[in-house]
């Protein structure tokens, strides 16, 4: 008996046509096989050039890069890879993060996946790069042809806009533009599928005589994780705020029938959230819209808040709304749509609305990611979430977040919900005797829990120092108990703390770190890395300039120096964060 | 010695404290928990502060993962209540910085802030020190703020109260610099502190020591309720003669323990005013080497007292002082209470007292804004405050000038000093949800019991009529309710001991009526004796002397007997109460 033949996935044919050859290869007799192979090598002999034997033909190098920051775009390269490989590439993954821009003009061809985060801004990791692509010391490229998948999120007003910026840019540095960019939104997978195959296809080198493909074999993706959603039970729901607090911030056990999806310390789950019936209703009525069938499907299925000037748009075409009309007209839509939602726009602008029509008009409810608050080392097949409830009041009316609302209002313990694993492998524990200072106010710190719990479970020695900070001591000390246990038994080395609103002095994490800025460091001198984790708008830079400002304090450096410090942390890798 | 003589754990506290100091500093510096331990809990009574912690909150916090919702109550010490417009100021913008936003004036005529977090402790001692006060003795085994008479209207005799109560307060105040040391940052003191505490020695007293200065015929520092007490005794042109010395008052108890008893105190002595400190001083030390130091809940000096009896304590006293001393000379009080309103000194000054439901003061969203009211008279009054053994404040020595500003500022902010005539003599202690004592509501509850109670009285036509009302939530008996009226001890959750029959004037302890009462069940149980008293009392008889008169409930003639022949007489069940 012949051994199994299994071809590899990343042989170049699509995942039904290799089913199909494993199929037929393994039931085939070893005559079969060699009839087929002789006939293979026949073909091929009787119509090559006796002079040249069959040459394995280089594959053609693509370059792809990316710029993430919570994955999504990282994911897309990945796969963009494995398509190319297949299609006779030989492609070469390069994180915005490790980009050398000037090497830029040696890439002939180059596809871009690119996040837009802030307010417009490219993630953090990419950010240096980003600069270099931008400035005018940027090189040439006028051999290299380029396409930009732009990542992002129609919710925010400069939709996609690092992904614009980008294909201009390259184009403006004579790159040849090989496809139309795509802008995708939250409901990316789909578009982003689509984009890529097309890429590939501009992109492929002109057919070529050489008939053997030399195969890489090499360059397998890790530990690739599941993308469908999974049903988790609520097994545990309490608010960890006293009820005396402003804030209400969820902890949310979760357990899965059998095995919890793979997650690692640092990693998210995406959450399949639910609308308010309430204000789906809202909806439904201010359309004249009488449809059960459509009710659920709005619940479940549809972005009912998110609005945006495209929706806007759209709504002025398809009802004709004199008033949405004159707002695009008059050049005022950008500014209407900022705190508004898509209920505003339908009260502001009545019109009877078919039942095709609102689902037209609406995107796909994106899910929404929340980092992991436990390792499976200690919680085994749970997974805890931190879910901090967005309410606010906008133009009069109440508000309140889609996701973190239906957790913290309508997700009862025993309830089942949706989840997704997210994979975040930029930001994981280093080796087990690293120090580890970990930043995170609020909700941020719920990685921090993650690798607390991480390190205790596996006994690693490196000391562990936590700076926490939220509103006030007595109502939003988050995990208060779990932190005093951690310090008495050593899986916690320090704590520092910052509450805002016990004083009349505002006291944040940033300042902390200022007062210990000698320790710090001291730590990150002895290899310690730096974790920050949460609000990405104002603390996470708020953080880092005290870093910087503590080097610069520290060891007498100026600022440019002190900041090429942090920036060189950035770039090993010791200093990570996760913000949102 | 025996295993009934071993030391209360207290005692080894205080003397392994090394003055006070114990691991204060230490674990004030632990971030990761509001609270502190047992024995530190101990020691920071004598620098003037509880750990409490919001027992509204208890039920929830290890739920959502947090320890209890720990902060820290400070009293200051104010001798005989008074404070400038300039501390008042900056007492009432700790108050809203530090503490939970409100100011409470103690039956104590003092300031309490609640709800300070750990973590501000020391902030907001140095701010207090900065108005140029202190708490240093307010709580502890030690001799703790003094009272003196705050009714203005015998000015001279009101500033030799005064100036008694701050000499005293001064002269009995420990000396260890551990106050200094551990919340003003200064420097630690080495050596030398063998000698530290001339009058209390390394353990200090056995249990708390209250002392108070009044000045006939107002008794609104309820004299017999303290340890020690100096009755002023005037002359006919309004001077000082020297001092009735009182001592062994005391009002806590333990509920089932009826060896424990509230104590109206003896008038032992007269002394000349240049030997009341002397005197003062010989007190507390027969005291410190007398007092129960094994069993706490007998260590007050009241018990010391009973067992020893009132001659040979004065004996000791006197011996200590190095004279035999007089007999006391006669006085009479007529009433604890406050005299509201605007009044004036002998000197042509005037005072305007003003009620303080419960001695809280804050801004209530949409009603009454006490605690603004109050800042904005300190922003422009130029006298003194005085708070008042009623929980209530005075606003001294007013320029004549200022007087109609001052009175739209009473206006606007809802304060006033016209309450009803119940409401206006009633007081409560703190209780729910601070004190960690309290067996059922006080503070929160008193104003709507009075409220129902009033319509009572109005049925009866007795609106007008002044009845001395109190409320505690435990047998404590912070707000006196023992020399109440009308008196009102929590039990548990909407139950309270009902005691009837004290003296208006103070002299006399009133007797339990009724039983572990649930809430729902007062109106019904008192309405029968307003109806007898408005039926049957005499000429100017108070409510408290008619239900013994009229046979409702037994008259208590001293401390020990508090507990016996309680609950109602035959008159009381004949007349279906
Ligand atoms: C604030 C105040 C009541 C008020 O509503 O104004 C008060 C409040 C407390 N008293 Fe008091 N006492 C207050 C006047 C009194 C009085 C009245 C007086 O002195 O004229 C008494 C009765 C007189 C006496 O001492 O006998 C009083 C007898 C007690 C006792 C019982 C003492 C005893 O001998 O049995 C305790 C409990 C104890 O000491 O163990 C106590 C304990 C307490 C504590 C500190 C509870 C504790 O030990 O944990 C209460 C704090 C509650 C809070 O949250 O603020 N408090 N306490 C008064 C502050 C006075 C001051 O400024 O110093
Ligand atoms: C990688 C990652 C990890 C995350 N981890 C966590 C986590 O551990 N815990 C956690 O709680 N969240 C986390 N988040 C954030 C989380 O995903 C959601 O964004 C958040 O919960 C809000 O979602 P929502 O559906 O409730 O609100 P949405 O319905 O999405 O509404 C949010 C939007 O409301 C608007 N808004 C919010 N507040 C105001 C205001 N005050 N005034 C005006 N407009 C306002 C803003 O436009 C905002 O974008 C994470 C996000 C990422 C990307
Ligand atoms: C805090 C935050 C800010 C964001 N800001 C923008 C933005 O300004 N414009 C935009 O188009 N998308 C914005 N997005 C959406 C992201 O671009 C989108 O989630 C994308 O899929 C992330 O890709 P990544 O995982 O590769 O980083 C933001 C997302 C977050 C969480
Ligand atoms: S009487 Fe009892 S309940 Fe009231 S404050 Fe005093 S100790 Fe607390």
């Amino acid at each position: 008996m012949s051994a199994q033949i299994i071809l590899p996935k990343t042989a170049p044919f699509d995942d039904d046509s290799i089913a199909g050859l494993n199929r037929i290869l393994n039931q085939a007799s070893e005559t079969q096989r060699a009839w087929l192979a002789g006939y293979l090598a026949g073909l091929d002999a009787a119509n090559a050039s006796p002079a040249a034997p069959p040459a394995a033909r280089p594959a053609e190098p693509l370059a792809i890069l990316y710029a993430t920051e919570s994955g999504n775009s990282e994911a897309l390269a990945l796969d963009a890879a494995k398509l190319a490989r297949k299609q006779g590439f030989k492609p070469t993954i390069i994180d915005f993060a490790d980009l050398d821009v000037a090497a830029l003009a040696s890439h002939k061809r180059v596809i871009v996946i690119a996040a837009t985060w802030g307010e417009g801004e490219p993630p953090a990791r990419a950010a240096r790069a980003y600069g270099a692509l931008m400035s005018a010391s940027a090189p040439a490229l006028t051999d290299t042809t380029y396409a930009v998948l732009a990542l992002g999120d129609s919710a925010y007003p400069d939709f996609c806009s690092v992904g614009k910026a980008i294909d201009e840019r390259l184009e403006a540095l004579g790159g040849r533009r090989a496809v139309e960019r795509v802008d995708c939104d939250l409901d990316f997978e789909a578009p982003a599928r689509d984009w890529i195959a097309r890429s590939l296809k501009e992109l492929a080198p002109e057919p070529v005589a050489a008939n053997v493909v030399a195969v890489d074999f090499g360059g397998r993706v890790a530990g690739e994780t599941s993308r469908d959603p999974v049903e988790a039970e609520v097994i545990e729901h309490v608010d960890l705020n006293s009820s005396r607090s402003s804030k209400e911030t969820i902890h949310l056990a979760l357990g899965f029938e059998g095995l919890a999806p793979a997650y690692e310390p640092g990693d998210a789950l995406d959450l399949f959230p639910e609308n308010d019936p309430v204000l789906v209703d809202e909806i439904l009525r201010l359309t004249q819209l009488v449809d059960d069938g459509l009710r659920g499907e709005l619940v479940t299925q549809r972005d009912v808040t998110t609005l945006s000037v495209n929706l806007v748009e759209k709504y002025a075409a398809a009802t004709g709304h004199a008033g949405a009309k004159a707002l695009l007209d008059e050049g005022r839509a950008r500014e209407w749509v900022a705190g508004r939602q898509f209920v505003d726009l339908l009260e502001a602008f009545p019109a009877t609305l078919a039942g095709e029509q609102l689902r037209a008009l609406t995107r796909p409810l994106p899910p929404r990611a929340y980092s992991i608050a436990s390792s499976r080392k200690e919680v085994g097949e749970e997974a805890h979430l931190l879910i901090s409830a967005v309410r606010y009041e906008s133009f009069g009316r109440p508000r309140a977040g889609v996701a973190s609302t239906f957790v913290a209002d309508r997700l009862k313990s025993g309830a089942s919900v949706k989840v997704r694993l997210k994979p975040n492998r930029h930001f994981r524990l280093p080796e087990n005797d690293a120090d580890i200072i970990m930043v995170g106010p609020g909700t941020g710190v719920a990685p921090f829990r993650a690798f607390v719990q991480e390190r205790r479970a596996v006994g690693a020695s490196g000391r562990n120092w936590l700076f926490f900070g939220d509103r006030s001591f007595t109502h939003d000390f988050l995990y208060q108990l779990e932190w005093q246990e951690a310090l008495a038994e050593g899986s916690l080395t320090r704590l520092d703390l910052a509450f805002s609103r016990d004083r009349p002095e505002k006291v944040y994490v940033q300042h902390r770190i200022a007062e210990r800025r000698r320790e710090i460091v001291d730590w990150i001198e002895n290899g310690a890395r730096f974790y920050v984790c949460g609000d990405a708008n104002a603390m996470a830079k708020d953080v880092r300039a005290a870093l910087v400002e503590a080097f610069a304090e520290v060891r007498a450096l100026t600022p440019d120096a002190a900041e090429e410090q942090v920036a060189g942390l950035e770039r090993s890798g010791r200093y990570l964060q996760d913000v949102y | 010695m025996t295993m009934t003589d071993k030391l209360s754990r207290n005692e080894h506290i205080k003397a392994e404290s090394g003055y006070l100091r114990g691991a204060i500093p230490e674990e004030l510096a632990q971030i990761v928990t509001g609270g502190i331990t047992e024995d530190s809990q101990q020691l920071v009574k004598f620098h003037g502060m509880y750990m409490q912690d919001d027992r509204d909150l208890r039920a929830e916090r290890t739920r959502k993962r947090l320890e209890k919702a720990y902060s820290f109550m400070i009293r200051l010490r104010i001798p005989g209540g008074v404070c400038t417009p300039e501390q008042w100021l900056k007492l009432d913008r700790i108050a809203r910085d530090y503490a939970n936003g409100t100011l409470r004036l103690t039956t104590r005529q003092t300031f309490q802030y609640h709800g300070v977090i750990k973590h501000n402790l020391k902030t907001t001692m140095q701010a207090i020190d900065d108005a140029l006060l202190d708490t240093l003795a307010a709580c502890g085994d030690v001799n703790r703020n003094v009272l003196a008479t705050s009714n203005p209207h015998r000015s001279r005799a009101h500033k030799a109260a005064l100036d008694l109560a701050t000499r005293m307060s001064e002269h009995l105040l420990p000396r260890t610099s551990a106050y200094r040391e551990i919340w003003l940052d200064g420097e630690p003191v080495v050596g030398g502190e063998e000698v530290a505490e001339p009058i209390y020695g390394k353990t200090y007293l056995p249990r708390k020591f209250k002392a108070v200065v009044a000045v006939p015929p107002d008794n609104d520092v309820d004299i017999f309720a303290h340890d020690l007490g100096f009755i002023a005794i005037l002359d006919e042109a309004g001077e000082v003669l020297g001092w009735n010395v009182t001592v062994g008052g005391g009002m806590g108890m333990t509920h089932g323990e009826p060896d424990t008893f509230p104590r109206v105190a003896d008038v032992m002595l007269f002394c000349e005013p240049q030997d009341a400190l002397a005197v003062a001083e010989a007190v507390v030390t027969t005291q410190r080497d007398w007092g129960n130091r094994s069993v706490r809940k007998r260590a007050r000096l009241k018990y010391t007292i009973e067992d020893r009896g009132l001659a040979a304590f004065r004996a000791e006293v006197e011996r200590r002082v190095g004279k035999a001393l007089e007999d006391p000379r006669p006085f009479s009080f007529t009433s604890t209470g406050d005299r509201y309103g605007w009044v004036e000194g002998e000197d042509g000054r005037s005072h305007l007292t003003l009620f303080i439901e419960n001695g809280r003061l804050r801004d209530i969203p949409g009603g009454p804004s006490l605690l603004t009211g109050m800042r904005r008279i300190a922003g422009i009054h130029k006298g003194e405050f005085r708070c008042t053994a009623n929980q209530n404040v005075i606003i001294a020595n007013v320029d004549p000038q200022d007087r109609p500003a001052i009175e739209a500022l009473v206006a606007e902010h809802g304060l006033t000093s016209q309450a009803t005539a119940l409401r206006r003599n009633a007081m409560a202690c703190v209780a729910f949800p601070t004190c960690g004592l309290a067996l059922a509501e006080s503070e929160r509850y008193l104003p709507d019991l009075v409220t129902a109670l009033e319509e009572r009285l109005a049925l009866h036509g007795l609106a007008e009529d002044e009845i001395v009302i109190r409320m505690t939530g435990c047998p404590n008996g912070c707000a006196r309710p023992y020399l109440a009226e009308i008196g009102f001890v929590g039990k548990g959750p909407g139950r309270y001991n009902l005691y009837l029959g004290a003296a208006a004037d103070g002299t006399r302890l009133s007797k339990l009526y009724a039983d572990d009462l649930p809430q729902e069940q007062i109106l019904a149980t008192l309405d029968p004796l307003f109806a007898g008293y408005a039926r049957e009392r005499e000429e100017a008889e108070r409510f408290g002397d008619f239900v013994i008169r009229a046979g409702y409930v037994a008259q208590t003639f001293k401390g020990a007997d508090f507990h016996d022949a309680t609950g109602p007489l035959n008159r009381a069940v004949e007349a279906g109460a």
